[in-house]
């Protein structure tokens, strides 16, 4: 059907002229949103009981996809840690220089600093340098495979380095 | 003027021309003239005075008064910086969660709950992020002094 109607439109002829119209005259606008649709898909099928075919346990990973989910795993993770921080500072009694001196007076060792705020400072890091990789696909460029591969390279390089300095300060 | 003066420390942030502007207006012109009148006058007021021993700590006095001004200044950019990064993180985090849901929740029902709670979660994120702005040191402060551990 549609084909046919691209081999018509190709030869300039205009279908919207009335005797087209017999050609798609039982088109009719659906009746449902893509959002009920895909709820009836869901309900059905998990009412059936029907076993998904196997997609992130069979499909080889790439670097572009391991950075995409980490971009949302720390994101995720993040926006968990901004949220128990404000609930602590809601729930807690004592003011935040006291926990501070708390930590402090626990005396960790300079490399268990240095690597805690590395674990701080790298969620961060990557989510940043991703987040401008994500903007510059908004703007729609670099999106040619070679280029995918490139700027994540990139990032993760950025990431490690940045992430380093600021656990070094 | 002086919320000229705000108005524009605050817009160098966000449209950079802003703090060509800054240098080059009657406004600066005028802080310049407002700071060496402050300086110039102690002076006029000491010239009369017959011991002028107290002519140096005048004018010490009034560097540490100009300092303190632009302290208040900058002040005023940190607290306007902590509660800016409060609003922004829950709002990102906000609709980043919601796209999160929106990928993996399935079923009305499901949906309206989970964006409700959600929606509970930012909303005291935020108000714990400004009570900690208000209450305690504030976000910006926060983390210098984590690191300083």
């Amino acid at each position: 059907m549609a084909l046919l109607l691209r081999t018509v439109a190709r030869q300039g002829l205009c279908s919207s002229r009335l005797q087209f119209a017999v050609l798609y005259r039982h088109a009719v606008p659906m009746g449902t949103t893509a959002k009920e649709e895909m709820n009836k898909f869901w309900t059905k099928n998990t009412r059936l009981n029907r076993p998904v075919s196997p997609h992130v346990s069979i499909y080889k990973w790439s670097v572009p996809m391991m950075m995409s989910i980490s971009h949302r795993g720390t994101g995720v993770a993040l926006s968990s840690g901004i949220s128990a921080f404000a609930l602590a500072a809601l729930v807690l009694p004592e003011s935040y220089p006291y926990y501070l001196d708390l930590i402090h007076s626990m005396s960790f060792g300079p490399q268990f600093l240095a690597f805690s705020k590395f674990a701080l400072a790298f969620p961060v890091a990557y989510h940043t340098f991703n987040g401008i990789r994500h903007l510059i696909w908004d703007l729609g460029k670099g999106f040619r495979i070679p280029e995918v591969y490139r700027s994540g390279y990139i990032v993760i390089a950025l990431t490690v380095v940045t992430s380093i300095g600021l656990a070094a300060m | 003027m002086l919320t000229q003066i705000y108005v524009m420390f605050f817009m160098q942030y966000f449209i950079p021309s802003t703090a060509v502007l800054l240098c080059n207006t009657h406004l600066s012109r005028g802080l310049v003239a407002y700071q060496k009148n402050r300086d110039v006058e102690p002076f006029r007021l000491t010239a009369g005075r017959i011991h002028a021993a107290s002519s140096h700590s005048t004018v010490s006095s009034s560097r540490a008064a100009s300092m303190h001004w632009t302290g208040e200044r900058v002040l005023s950019i940190v607290l306007l910086m902590d509660y800016s990064i409060a609003a922004a993180l829950t709002l990102h985090g906000h609709w980043g969660i919601g796209q999160v849901l929106t990928d993996y929740v399935y079923g009305d029902v499901k949906v309206k709950l989970a964006k409700a709670g959600v929606l509970l979660l930012s909303t005291t994120t935020f108000f714990g992020l400004c009570y900690f702005n208000y209450h305690d040191v504030g976000l910006c402060k926060a983390v210098a002094m984590l690191w300083q551990i």
